[in-house]
């Protein structure tokens, strides 16, 4: 029932928007979907009794094995959260934005929905992997339709990037059903047992996907180009959600398939994604348009996240679930806040900022409560999983967490260096400037509030995710 | 059989209408007539190893459900053929019976049994086409299509000929099985070798296989839209089915076997990396065609009990995708005064959102993006690849279709790049039936699958 719901609720409105076309009204039956939505999510939480939950099990072409399973876990539940309360917050930036054809917009937001919703849903490898595809056709036409400078070329890339991933997936995962002869069914995944040397090789091949879709290091190139070209709900929803689909996969697949490889690897991976995460927050630190500078910052934020999910521990993984959850709360407040001053200023350049605070004293408190996130500091939701993370590549090796370190003050020098040049210095403004309106308030206090309240109170998110790391650490070799 | 002799009659008819100026009856009346073989071929006629014609014949599930799927695609041809040939001013009837007769030799490709008969149906099923490829005569690359085809028919023929001897020489037979059982006991044979191999090459032209594909990039080009589509969908459906009913049940020697593997890598190469570079449309959906004929051949390299219903699935889905985009081109080339290039499309979401729409998914399913048919059709011959022990052709296949995907969103792209002189089509009713038919279609077969070859 919860399975149908989240998938039809998004997918029957966004349908409707397609065919009706209500200009006026758009927006509001998007929000009242993604609402909606988010009470049924709210709803499978608060009925959540632990183990995995199935709730459909039909075969849907016997012959070839395609097999339509759906249900949630703990980490699916968690990410099933994560898209239901991202998505009024997506659909809501709109508000501001003002693009032609709101019908359009508000459609393929809501199909991007119904297939990330497909899949955190999918039980069986292949019906995630069509999700997983799927979920790229809306965010392709959002992208070219209402992007930026140059998005003609950036869109296809991004396409391209993403789809050989996609396709280095596909031939994976086809190769273990051609293997072991089994059904697909997550629940079987971890009794494969493939050969080591298989598993050395195959890791790539299913890696490679969620590597290019995370992205870490050095399959990150689409990924700047892309944020800052994509319209403002584009790069929403391509850093809040479906950067998660990397992490899920490799929580999910990677390490249920070939935990030797895993092993193997594990090193490697780390490495890359510090590197990464560190060669990103210098790059953040010398950019000087605001959107870039997210774009590098999520890139250095996604680098930790994997690396903590590779350290292979209990801190680790479960650190860099959480931090998931955390990273999407911030990089929805960070986007909606330069939307706002790029509303305002008419640039998102922060050179042209500057001085900022006398004019809007409310949204710079706001952008400060939203920061103070983003550096980690302590009784907010990103310090709990960082901290985690951060223990977790300690328990591998004290040199990794110090690199670790490093990344969380890089983050903190161009957050704080960008609110400087954007908020304080001599105000030079001869216009009068609106201060932070209700709509701003309305969207920033929950974001805010939702961070400290699970940074204070960590446990109801650490408990989802407890039972199925547990269960994945008792599989690692 | 009956099928066979009704289409074959019908065609006569056809020519005898055309004579007495009845253009308003040609179309209805050929549909009517493929609507009746179909129903020929759907009820009566699911007979296993229904062997007629002194063994020539082999009307089995497999022959039966190809054939079906052919006439369906005629039918949808011919639909668009009402609009298509409203223009011109004669020879219309002579259009729909060499078509027609076309038709008659691809069914017989599907289900002979016997090497004459191979030889016998693709005579059949490419003088025909010789004469349609060259049916604008005004035309000047129409003609050099015709002239270009008919070369290199010819000479395929002959290698096709050539090979059919040879065989001959060294079983004694042309009957199919007992070829097939001599192949078992024929190592080291290499009359029997070289015979393979160039019937094999006599049929790799017709699917239009890498080295054998010069022709088909010019004579997609030249010839007419519609005898382009036919000759993309029929021709190519009913040539596969033979070489499958050709090596079917052979144990093919270890030469014929690398020839086969290195012409599949060669084929999807090829194929999809000179696709990349092409600006005019049809010549894009021939080398298209080029690489789906790799992943097709891709099927054959492994010996499966599933091999046919992967072809059968694969060729159909790509057929109804292709009839499609054709229709599409002819009328945003009509739009454009002839132009050809992919920029036509360009602002087709702003002047036709669904037939827009409608392409893209078309070309979705060509890309093979999930929830298409194309999807179902490369991932069953990803499978196959796979399941039968060529990991590594497989892969290679794999980053292909990422190349693939690139030309075909191209092409998306351009109909959803907003313009301020945007095409102004003119649909009528019946393309749109048919674009509308082909479009749920590839959506329909891509989320029941089953529907088809189960």
């Amino acid at each position: 029932m919860i399975a149908a719901l989240l998938l039809l609720i998004p997918f029957i409105t966004a349908t409707l928007l397609m065919v009706m076309r209500p200009t006026q009204h758009a927006r509001w039956l998007a929000m009242m979907s993604s609402l909606a939505s988010l009470a049924v999510v709210l709803v499978a939480w608060a009925t959540y009794g632990g183990g995995t939950v199935i709730q459909a099990d039909n075969d849907w072409v016997p012959a070839w094995g395609l097999r339509f399973v759906v249900g949630y876990d703990g980490v699916g539940l968690l990410m099933l959260v994560l898209t239901g309360l991202v998505f009024p917050f997506i659909i809501g930036a709109g508000y501001g934005e003002k693009l032609q054809h709101p019908s359009l917009v508000n459609a393929l937001l809501l199909y991007t929905q119904a297939f990330l919703f497909g899949v955190f849903l999918a039980q069986n490898i292949l019906l995630f992997y069509i999700f997983y595809e799927l979920s790229l056709i809306p965010v392709f036409f959002l992208l070219l339709y209402w992007g930026g400078e140059h998005r003609r070329s950036i869109t296809v890339r991004f396409f391209i990037y993403t789809l050989l991933g996609g396709l280095s997936l596909l031939f994976g995962l086809l190769y273990c059903l051609g293997q072991t002869g089994m059904n697909g069914d997550f629940s079987a995944l971890s009794g494969l047992n493939l050969p080591a040397d298989t598993q050395i090789w195959l890791f790539w091949a299913l890696f490679l996907a969620f590597a290019i879709k995370l992205p870490i290091f050095p399959f990150h190139s689409w990924q700047p180009d892309t944020y800052t070209t994509a319209p403002l709900q584009g790069t929403m929803v391509l850093s809040a959600v479906m950067l998660k689909m990397g992490l899920y996969g490799t929580f999910k697949i990677v390490f249920a398939v070939v935990p030797e490889g895993v092993e193997y690897w594990r090193w490697t991976v780390i490495a890359l994604s510090l590197i990464g995460a560190v060669y990103a927050g210098i790059i953040a630190f010398r950019q000087t348009d605001m959107k870039r500078l997210i774009a590098y910052s999520s890139l250095s934020h996604v680098g930790l996240l994997c690396a903590g999910l590779f350290a292979g521990n209990n801190y680790g993984i479960t650190g860099s679930l959480y931090q998931a959850f955390a990273h999407a709360v911030l990089v929805l407040g960070l986007l909606y806040l330069m939307g706002a001053l790029k509303e305002r200023v008419g640039s998102s350049e922060m050179g042209a900022m500057g001085g900022l605070k006398v004019r809007m004293p409310r949204l710079a408190a706001l952008f400060l409560l939203v920061l103070v996130n983003a550096v980690a500091l302590p009784l907010t939701q990103s310090f709990v999983g960082e901290w985690l993370m951060f223990a977790g590549l300690w328990q591998v090796d004290g040199w990794l967490a110090a690199l670790a370190v490093v990344t969380i003050v890089l983050g903190a020098i161009y957050m704080f260096y960008a609110f400087q040049r954007a908020m304080l210095g001599p105000d030079k403004w001869k216009l009068e400037m609106h201060d932070a309106t209700l709509r701003d308030h309305l969207y920033l206090v929950p974001l805010i509030a939702i961070t400290l309240v699970l940074g204070v109170h960590p446990a109801p998110v650490l408990d989802l995710v407890d039972a199925p790391v547990q269960l994945l650490l008792s599989a690692l070799p | 059989m009956s099928a066979l002799i009704l289409i074959s009659v019908l065609g006569v008819v056809l020519l005898y209408l055309g004579f007495g100026n009845n253009r308003r009856l040609l179309a209805p009346v050929s549909i009517a007539g493929l609507l009746g073989a179909l129903a020929l071929f759907t009820t009566g006629w699911h007979i296993e190893n229904a062997l007629v014609l002194k063994d020539l014949v082999r009307f089995d599930g497999f022959a039966m459900a190809f054939n079906r799927s052919l006439i369906l695609v005629t039918v949808l041809l011919f639909l668009f053929g009402i609009d298509y040939y409203a223009r011109m001013k004669e020879n219309v009837a002579e259009q729909y019976a060499l078509m027609l007769f076309s038709l008659v030799g691809a069914l017989l490709l599907t289900s002979f049994n016997n090497l004459l008969l191979l030889f016998l149906a693709i005579e059949i099923l490419s003088i025909p086409l010789y004469v349609l490829a060259g049916g604008k005569r005004d035309s000047f690359r129409s003609g050099e299509a015709a002239f270009k085809y008919f070369l290199q028919g010819a000479f395929a023929s002959g290698f096709l000929l050539l090979g059919i001897t040879l065989i001959y020489g060294a079983s004694a037979s042309f009957d199919l099985p007992t070829v097939q059982a001599f192949a078992a006991t024929a190592q080291g044979n290499v009359l029997f070798l070289l015979g393979l191999f160039f019937t094999l090459a006599g049929l790799a032209f017709k699917v239009a296989a890498v080295p054998f594909h010069f022709w088909s990039p010019d004579v997609y080009e030249g010839a007419p839209t519609l005898v382009t589509a036919f000759m993309s969908t029929v021709v190519k459906m009913a040539s596969f089915a033979a070489f499958y009913r050709f090596i079917e049940h052979m144990q093919l020697p270890g030469q014929v076997h690398t020839m086969l593997v290195v012409m599949t890598v060669f084929t999807l190469f090829l194929g999809n990396i000179v696709a990349l570079r092409q600006s005019q449309f049809k010549r894009l959906m021939a080398y298209s065609s080029i690489a789906h004929t790799g992943f097709l051949l891709l099927a054959f390299l492994g010996t499966s009990d599933r091999t046919s219903g992967v072809l059968h699935y694969y060729l159909t889905t790509y057929a109804l995708a292709t009839v499609g985009l054709f229709v599409v081109l002819t009328l945003a080339k009509r739009a454009a005064n002839g132009d050809e290039n992919i920029r036509i499309f360009r602002g087709l979401f702003r002047s036709a959102p669904w037939l827009a729409i409608a392409t893209m998914l078309l070309l979705l399913s060509l890309a093979g993006i999930p929830l298409t048919a194309g999807f179902i059709a490369k991932y069953r011959v990803f499978a196959l690849g796979i399941s039968t022990g060529f990991v590594a052709v497989t892969a290679f296949a794999v980053v292909m279709a990422l190349v693939g995907v690139y030309y075909y969103v191209t092409v998306i792209r351009e109909a959803f790049t907003p313009t301020a002189d945007a095409p102004q089509l003119v649909v009528a009713p019946l393309n749109w039936l048919v674009i509308s038919f082909c479009g749920v279609a590839v959506v329909l077969l891509g989320l029941l699958p089953g529907l088809i070859g189960g």
